[in-house]
């Protein structure tokens, strides 16, 4: 592995030490004092995937309600205290769980440890249908914001919902229908509250410039009265097997700008030695400027303006490969399809080179090094392989098992999944010109998080 | 409601701690054999190096009808060098585990890199050949004007990109390159050939004229060795003028819909132009601004938001167009542009900016209260350490110095000069900012739902367009 950069994302002397409060409450702490910054990260061991037919949206609209007060938090107060302090702050919502972080001036960690605290333990004092209501408007608006005003903004749903079938805890996306979110009812969201916002059901990771005795005491003072709660309801079974078995496809005429060539495939579970080697292998494939499907689409072909690849990493359901090519020109779909199946079937037939697995490996790493090299980064990923995975210290060797694939586990992970019949598909043509109607539709993100406060980026 | 909803114990609001000392670095600044000026920074633990190469080629200097060619020519920078194809450079790159990104804005051009310490050398090597030996063959430049015809076709379906394109052909003059967007518009790049990206290069790239900015961990690193390896190899004169026109804008109050027929929302950008950074008011200008939208409980947002629902964020900012130093020739000042931007559900449209339009009126009539104020300098001041945690964000920080003509302290200083602004001054900032009766309003939306509605709120004359 001398052509790595390693040495320093695992020499970089990164730690962390587990607690347990008596309440269930697991805390992780990791120190650094390079800079006088803390990141506060609390990870809710509960996303999308636990909602119900009629209710989908309630985890992510139940996100924002976190932040219109508790006990002893007045309205708006949470984003001011923490605004005021020096700080930033948000909050995420996606398939399989709920984040909620604070990054602040190291002197100031003790409050944002008091206001996750205070809500944990009484949300319920302050929430009110006023606020129930005006934030289903504003997550309504989330909602129209962010996929159905933008071109090609609902592929991402669309395409969930064709990879995982009718019923399947992971049909839906976590921003939910409209006619859903109107269903919400104030005693929906009481009893989300209950079921699922109880310290035994959550993993606080606070790392950066902090004192771990000091932080330790200030989380007991402030988490170690909240009662546990033990009736949660483990979620639905996700598992589906390894291949869909047929190619499964959605064409859409819309008001779109240009034609488009989206999939998604059927991956292995995150976790597994088989979904590092699949996230080689779509780096290989597509991920970056000198990948496998921009070199032939954008650079050779010049059939399209974009072509990549995105790993979405699930836990409790099969992982999805995201495609996603945006036509150039007059180009049409069946030649760039047929150039797609032409480069999956050529990495299934023989392992890709030295130089394309040190490229892939390389950009992998780097990857882990940015979301390393932040405190609030750090703290996140040791909330999710602590929620996901029961260990945070696997997100210190995440970059040694990508690093670890060989190029015939990449080959044979190609071959096994990334075959036409392992796939959900959707086309978008345009409208021609004079048409107007349908989808107005923008950037087809797999983005998996439905933020509280997504308007200043 | 009978039922306990709090079972815990709960604690008052803990007091803050002890502030730790922290101070925006201070770059050291140098300059290479070839006349490249150097910045650079040691960032202990930053394990992921920032390089910002500063061009002096504002969008200015374009040559008439070749709108775009900027853009185009410092993304055709690692299209081929002397020493490797395009797929090959993209390759190598890639191996370093680097990216690079090329844009070009009315001040100036930029390209950035990222890499791992360890690789730094060997990404600078790529980087100085692009610099100094790209081949600009025919077949790339023809192949980054098709992607950006591509481009345009795209960014002009989003919303969002739509309304700043129409507030630019609003506020300047068409003589103005500030009028047309910055990477060209469909005629313009149509034009744009290889022989024309050669001679924009040939006239305006050089090291002397530039400025690299370096910053990570660099500990263990010979800088001044692996520069002069690298980008100390780099030659070339640049004797292109870099014109610098003032700047006007029309902001008579008015309003252009672009009509989107079945739109579930409203994209709204309002605005005019404002000083730029050099003038003493702009530590008041983004204190006011960042009271009146600057956050979720910003003016606002509270009514448009936290108590309407009418959005799920809308934003008051101040962006810098251009900030000439103060002893340029002719005395030309810069601009900045000042906004409000957001989307509202359709039918709200004509509600949420009536709310919008009152939210101005009560801030000119009543000005801002101290504790909106404190708590922006907190928010401002305090922030720094998070904001300039990695080295690519002090990288990009400095690099602006460089294109804005600022001074290497300018971020450092500000800090201060924010805590010093008064409630007073930054009231009188973001009201002279925002006046009520001088701003363009640009709506993208269903013009059909929408415009009854706008035109009994008395914004100005309504335009509709479409495309």
């Amino acid at each position: 592995m001398g052509h790595t950069a390693a040495q320093q994302a695992r020499s970089g002397g990164l730690t962390a030490t587990e607690h347990q409060l008596d309440n269930g409450l697991r805390l992780v702490l990791s120190e650094d004092h390079l800079t006088p910054v803390a990141a506060v990260c609390l990870w809710y061991d509960v996303g999308s995937r636990y909602e119900i037919k009629g209710r989908t949206g309630l985890a992510h609209l139940f996100e924002h309600l976190m932040f219109e007060g508790s006990a002893q938090v007045k309205g708006n107060g949470h984003f001011e205290l923490v605004q005021g302090a020096g700080g930033s702050l948000n909050g995420t919502t996606s398939f399989e769980r709920t984040n909620y972080f604070e990054i602040m001036p190291a002197h100031q960690l003790e409050l944002a440890l008091w206001l996750e605290a205070d809500r944990m333990g009484s949300l319920l004092a302050a929430l009110d249908e006023e606020s129930m209501e005006n934030q289903r408007d504003v997550v309504k608006n989330e909602r129209r914001q962010r996929y159905d005003n933008v071109p090609y903004g609902t592929a991402f749903e669309r395409l969930t919902a064709l990879a995982y079938p009718e019923g399947h805890p992971y049909h839906h996306i976590p921003i939910g229908s409209m006619a859903d979110l109107d269903a919400a009812t104030l005693d929906d969201a009481r009893a989300f509250f209950r079921t699922n916002y109880a310290p035994n059901n959550a993993v606080l990771a606070v790392v950066g410039d902090i004192d771990p005795e000091q932080t330790r005491r200030w989380v007991e003072k402030y988490f170690g009265s909240i009662p546990p709660y033990a009736g949660k309801v483990p979620p639905r079974d996700g598992t589906l097997p390894d291949i869909i078995g047929t190619e499964l496809r959605e064409e859409i005429q819309g008001e779109v700008p240009a034609r488009a060539l989206m999939a998604a495939y059927r991956l292995p579970h995150d976790g597994t030695r088989e979904s590092d080697a699949a996230e080689v292998a779509l780096t290989v494939l597509g991920d970056g400027m000198s990948s496998r499907l921009y070199n032939r689409l954008v650079r050779r072909d010049r059939t399209a303006v974009s072509a990549g690849f995105g790993l979405l990493r699930l836990a409790g359901a099969p992982s999805l490969g995201w495609l996603d090519v945006k036509t150039s020109g007059d180009a049409e779909i069946p030649q760039i399809e047929a150039a797609v199946d032409e480069e999956l079937a050529r990495l299934g037939a023989a392992a890709p080179s030295a130089a394309e697995m040190e490229r892939a490996q390389a950009l992998l790493e780097r990857e882990w090094l940015d979301r390393l090299g932040t405190v609030a980064g750090r703290a996140d990923e040791l909330c999710r392989y602590a929620v996901l995975f029961g260990d945070p210290q696997l997100a210190f060797t995440a970059v040694n098992r990508i690093l670890d694939i060989t190029a015939e586990e990449v080959r044979a992970v190609a071959a096994a999944r990334l075959r036409p019949d392992n796939r959900a598909v959707l086309v978008y043509e345009p409208l021609p010109p004079a048409e107007t109607a349908g989808e107005a539709g923008g950037q087809a993100s797999a983005g998996e998080s439905d933020e509280q406060d997504g308007a200043g980026r | 409601m009978t039922e306990a909803v709090v079972t815990m114990d709960l604690h008052p609001q803990p007091a803050s701690g002890q502030a730790k000392p922290w101070a925006f670095p201070a770059p050291e600044r140098g300059t290479l054999g070839n006349g490249l000026t150097v910045l650079r920074c040691h960032r202990p633990g930053q394990q992921v190096v920032a390089v910002e190469i500063c061009l002096d080629t504002p969008l200015d200097a374009e040559p008439a009808g070749l709108d775009g060619i900027a853009t185009i020519m410092v993304r055709a920078l690692s299209q081929g060098t002397s020493s490797h194809t395009a797929e090959e450079f993209a390759a190598e790159l890639e191996r370093c585990g680097a990216t690079l990104n090329a844009h070009a804005d009315y001040p100036g051009a930029r390209v950035s890199l990222e890499v791992p310490v360890s690789r730094l050398s060997r990404a600078l090597t790529l980087l100085a050949g692009a610099l100094d030996t790209p081949t600009f063959s025919g077949s790339e430049v023809e192949r980054l004007v098709r992607n950006r015809l591509d481009g345009i076709r795209l960014e002009l379906a989003n919303p969002g990109q739509r309304a700043v394109k129409q507030l630019s052909q609003e506020l300047f003059p068409a003589s103005a390159r500030m009028s047309r967007p910055r990477q060209g518009t469909e005629d313009t790049v149509r034009r744009i050939d290889a022989a024309g990206v050669r001679a924009f290069y040939a006239a305006h790239v050089g090291p002397a004229t530039a400025t690299a900015v370096v910053v990570g961990d660099l500990t263990g690193i010979d800088l001044d060795a692996v520069l002069a390896d690298t980008l100390g190899g780099w030659t070339g004169d640049t004797t292109g003028p870099r014109p610098m026109p003032p700047v006007t804008a029309d902001d008579t109050g008015r309003v252009v819909i672009v009509d989107r027929p079945g739109a579930v929302q409203t994209q709204l950008l309002i605005g005019r132009i404002g000083p730029d950074q050099h003038d003493q008011v702009w530590p008041a200008l983004m204190l006011g601004t960042y009271c009146l939208g600057g956050t979720l409980t910003s003016r606002l947002d509270r009514v448009l938001r936290e108590e309407k629902g009418y959005t799920y964020g809308v934003r008051a900012f101040e962006q810098v167009l251009r900030s000439p130093a103060p002893d340029a020739a002719g005395g030309v000042t810069g601009a900045s542009l000042l906004a409000i931007s957001g989307s509202v559900d359709t039918a709200s449209t004509g509600p949420a900016l009536g709310d919008l339009w009152t939210v101005l009126r009560t801030l000119a009539a009543d000005g801002l209260t101290e504790s909106e104020r404190d708590l922006a300098v907190q928010n401002l001041v305090g922030v720094a350490p998070l904001e300039f945690e990695t080295a690519a964000s002090v990288a990009d920080t400095l690099a602006d110095q460089v294109e804005l003509h600022l001074p290497d302290d300018y971020q450092a200083q500000l800090y201060a000069r924010l805590a010093q602004t008064g409630t007073a001054e930054a009231t009188a900032a973001v009201v002279a900012a925002f006046p009520v009766n001088r701003l363009v309003t640009i709506l993208v939306g269903d013009a059909a739902e929408i415009e009854a509605a706008v035109q009994d709120l008395g914004l100005g004359e309504i335009t509709v367009v479409t495309g």
